[in-house]
């Protein structure tokens, strides 16, 4: 560890994912929220909130609605700042890094992070919508979203994995994977079990991207709770910190980018957080990826530095087809083994795109934490780095954080 | 999208705006003011793409398209790289899909052409809006040239036609029944993306490519058509957009023009005008674009549904360097009621047999016999003659009943082939004349727009056009083209309502 810790996260609470068509935004924000301040272990009033920040993509066109802080006081009975993010999918990882910079700044000692999206009242149009986070000649051009994936991952196959089946069926595995790891996640959108066969049979979407490819239209709320390092044991005997937070950036047109096969701003934001944290990679025991599409785990697995590029496929196909046991499938190196997505990442839990990256630091606070329950990781001791990957669009963002609970203040 | 994003991006996707820093060479899509790696010191000029060959880089089949690109079905989108220095993204058109997976590996590293398409309407009553972002695959139908302008020459001559350019759609549809069609045995059917508007850029960019003729040149340009998909707000302003016609100035062109209608013969009444134009000591602008472009329409079922075509053919008149001399003029005109649309209809009506012997025969034979009287020529003195053609039957009779030969109209009869252009019919049929004729030929053309009236005219052609033939693509490899595809009538009906939106 180089350096103090942002925060320390002391209470998380979410929704379930999937289509909750009796929820309003609002209403999925107060339930996480007040599931974040309840889980709090030695209690925390909501009086004790001093400034909110929010992550939330396209609530002004799906659900017709803005202010979002004006709503989240009357909902909430609160009357402190808030902030509201946007930046597509990783709305609610970079309202987490504004908080995250707060709390280090010394302006407040708690605060409470919220994620939300709700998908699915404009479910005709969602993937008109979702190209807001693209560029308008992209649109323009007929991309879609899983068309601007698919695009990367023909490419992908087409230099790294031409004429090799085993590339084609890596990146069906990463979805068989994270399936199989949200059988047992109570909030999980998708708790059942898939084979390579089917995400083959699956409907064609973009090709190569076929349906079983694809993280699904989903709605859901997140939540968590930080303080001051300093004082989070006021709050909770098991605190897990924040030793990184780190944001990198790219442009929004995947086709103006210096490279197609690489997410650049994932490249650079783990690299710094990394740093910052005073790690290296072989100290990740759990990693959540975002995996919109099934190509992007890939992705991360190469840029952030597990797999060498063109060779991720590769460690996942070794990886998948070697794993013999019951439980979480991890991925293996050369000297190293983490486990990405355990909850069974955006592909399985599902994706309310500006819930995502809060949803990503609940499941780690909760392994971390032990509290997994039936889905708890097995790792020898005790997970005791965690780091979240957060991108948004086709990787004009990328948000990473990594948490510990070995912090020594 | 609103009016003034649309300008905005108009000025952008027409032409494939790219900005590049002179310092360093770097190129950016969309342009910017300002070089990532050199920061201040970036010198940044603009060049276009759009008659520029990219190749395919990478991409994918959508499937599942948002709702504005609803209408095509399944499409291909990708990267499009140009000379591994700017990349952009474009939707490949013309390009059938069918329900089983593409493997992308064979297209990618295939060399892609910009063509000027539609992207998508707003709703009934909204925009249309067009993009040159928008490919086709080198080795698919399309056929292309490279534009190469060159400087007109010094020597100022009689006026005529500098250059032309036809527009035939991919798409074919056959007649069953070759009696039905009057002798026409297939069509041209637009894809779905494509309408007026766009097969007259297409048209004009290949007619600025024959004449290796600068844009800039061009101070009028005429669209004349009787399916212009706005019925107010010209076709014309995005043909002078796109093809840069006029000096430019700010994001705009010093030159003028208007859509034109007059049934089918609403490009060629206006050949008359472009020859005093560039006469005249006022215009100053040497150059007169005039196209004839049509998504013929018909009501479903109707004799007409057998029978409609669609495409465009562009003419470039001037003074320098003409192909063929406009010699003699005629026009004849009465109120004839035979074809009509009222505003607001989709299809047009017609008068059944009325529409033969007393307005298209009439029409015709009498703006002959007043060309030949005015000219003191006979039919044995003319090489070719090119009639508005509806159908074979029509142009086949009256050039017989004029006193010509089969062998003099037997090469314009290229509507057996592509249909009745309406307003491209007659200047399509010339354009297969001038494919074929050799200096000296005299060309007799005569148009015929329902309502009615009948344009005359005799060219005679140039040791020019021999020159100029390597930059042409004909009618018949456009008819004869081994990727020509056909489709059903439902298919074509299905795209015809698209295309006429």
């Amino acid at each position: 560890m180089t350096g103090r810790p942002y925060a320390a996260i002391i209470g998380v609470g979410r929704t379930k994912f999937g289509e909750l068509w009796y929820e309003n935004p609002e209403s999925m924000v107060v339930k996480a929220g007040l599931d974040a301040l309840e889980s709090v272990d030695k209690g925390l009033h909501r009086a004790n909130i001093q400034a909110c920040y929010f992550g939330s993509f396209m609530y002004q066109v799906t659900n017709k609605l803005g202010l979002v802080p004006g709503y989240i006081s009357r909902e909430l009975g609160l009357n402190v700042p808030m902030t509201q993010t946007e930046a597509a999918c990783a709305s609610s990882s970079s309202a987490l890094h504004n908080a995250c910079l707060a709390i280090k700044s010394g302006i407040y000692d708690v605060v409470l992070v919220g994620g939300f999206e709700k998908m699915t009242d404009r479910y005709g149009k969602i993937a008109d919508d979702l190209m807001f986070a693209a560029d308008p000649h992209e649109f323009d051009s007929g991309f879609t979203f899983s068309g601007l994936y698919a695009t990367i991952m023909a490419r992908y196959m087409y230099e790294f994995g031409r004429n090799d089946e085993k590339c084609r069926i890596a990146l069906a595995q990463i979805a068989v994977k994270n399936h199989h790891h949200a059988v047992k996640n109570p909030y999980a959108q998708f708790r059942s079990e898939i084979r390579v066969e089917d995400v083959f049979k699956s409907t064609l979407v973009a090709d190569p991207i076929r349906l079983l490819h694809c993280s699904p239209i989903s709605d859901g709320a997140v939540a968590v709770v930080l303080c001051k390092p300093e004082i989070a044991r006021k709050y909770t005997d098991d605190p897990v910190y924040i030793v990184a937070s780190q944001q990198a950036t790219d442009h929004v047109s995947l086709f103006s980018r210096i490279s197609t096969l690489e997410i650049r701003a994932t490249r650079l934001a783990v690299g710094k957080a990394l740093k910052e944290a005073g790690i290296t990679l072989k100290d990740i025991q759990i990693a959540e990826a975002h995996d919109c599409f099934t190509i992007e785990e890939c992705l991360f697995m190469e840029d952030s530095g597990f797999y060498r590029k063109g060779e991720g496929w590769k460690g996942i196909y070794e990886s998948i087809d070697s794993f013999n046991g019951s439980k979480h499938i991890p991925y293996v190196g050369d000297g190293w083994e983490v486990f990405v997505n355990v909850g069974g990442g955006l592909k399985a839990d599902g994706h309310p795109v500006g819930a995502t990256g809060l949803r990503q630091i609940y499941e780690c606070f909760k392994q971390m934490r032990n509290e997994a329950g039936e889905n708890q990781v097995d790792v020898e001791g005790g997970v005791r780095y965690a780091l979240c990957h957060n991108i948004g669009g086709s990787g004009g963002i990328a948000n990473v954080h990594i948490l510990t609970r070995e912090v020594k203040l | 999208m609103s009016e003034p994003i649309t300008r905005r991006k108009i000025t952008v996707d027409y032409g494939i705006r790219v900005s590049k820093c002179e310092i360093c060479g770097r190129r950016y899509f969309p342009p910017k003011p300002f070089c990532d790696v050199e920061g201040r010191k970036s010198r940044i000029t603009y060049e276009d793409y759009f008659y520029n060959r990219g190749v395919f880089y990478a991409g994918t089949v959508v499937r599942r398209p948002t709702n504005k690109f609803s209408y095509l079905g399944s499409f291909i989108v990708g990267i499009i790289d140009f000379n591994g220095e700017v990349k952009v993204p474009g939707r490949i058109t013309d390009f059938v899909v069918d329900s089983s997976e593409v493997d992308l590996s064979e297209f990618i590293g295939k060399e892609v052409l910009p063509r000027f398409r539609k992207l998508y309407v707003d709703g009934e009553s909204g925009l249309i809006y067009y993009s040159s972002l928008v490919f086709s695959f080198a080795d698919d139908y399309y056929e292309a040239r490279d534009y190469k302008p060159l400087k007109p020459s010094e020597k100022s001559e009689k006026p005529g036609i500098v250059g032309y350019g036809v527009y035939i759609p991919k798409f074919r549809i056959k007649n069953d029944d070759p009696s039905a069609g009057a002798g026409i045995l297939e069509r041209a059917v637009p894809f779905p993306d494509e309408d007026a508007t766009t097969f007259a850029v297409e048209a004009g960019k290949r007619a600025l490519i024959h004449a290796s003729l600068d844009g800039r040149y061009i101070k009028k340009c005429y669209v004349g058509s009787e399916s212009t998909p706005y019925a107010v707000k010209p076709s014309a302003s995005t043909v002078i957009q796109a093809l840069k016609l006029g000096e430019p100035y700010e994001d705009g062109f010093f030159s003028g023009g208007l859509d034109t209608q007059f049934a089918c013969k609403a490009a060629t009444d206006l050949f008359i005008d472009a020859v005093a134009l560039v006469e005249s000591p006022v215009f100053r602008g040497e150059y007169v674009m005039v196209i004839g472009a049509d998504n013929s329409q018909a009501a479903p079922g109707d004799p007409l549904d057998y029978t409609v075509g669609a495409g465009a053919t562009a003419y470039i008149f001037g003074k320098r360097d003409v192909i063929a001399t406009l010699d003699y003029y005629v026009s004849y005109t009465s109120d004839t009621p035979d074809f009509y649309r009222r505003d607001g209809e989709k299809y047009p009506r017609h008068g059944g047999r009325f529409t033969g012997e007393p307005a298209y025969f009439k029409h015709i034979l009498s703006a002959i016999r007043g060309v030949l009287k005015e000219s003191g020529l006979t039919p044995g003195d003319i090489s070719y003659v090119a009639l508005h053609s509806p159908n074979v039957k029509f142009p086949v009779r009256a050039a017989l009943d004029a006193g010509f030969s089969m062998d003099q109209i037997k090469p314009s009869l290229v509507a057996q082939y592509i249909g009745n252009l309406y307003s491209g019919s007659s200047p399509t049929a010339l354009a297969a004349l001038l494919d074929i004729a050799e200096p000296g030929c005299r060309i007799l053309m005569v148009s015929y727009g329902s309502g009615a009236g009948s344009d005359a005219y005799i060219f005679t052609v140039t040791e020019k056009i021999e020159e100029k033939r390597e930059k042409s693509i004909s009618v018949l490899s456009q008819i004869n083209n081994a990727k020509r595809q056909y489709v059903d009538y439902s298919t074509y009906r299905k795209w015809k309502e698209s295309s006429g939106l």
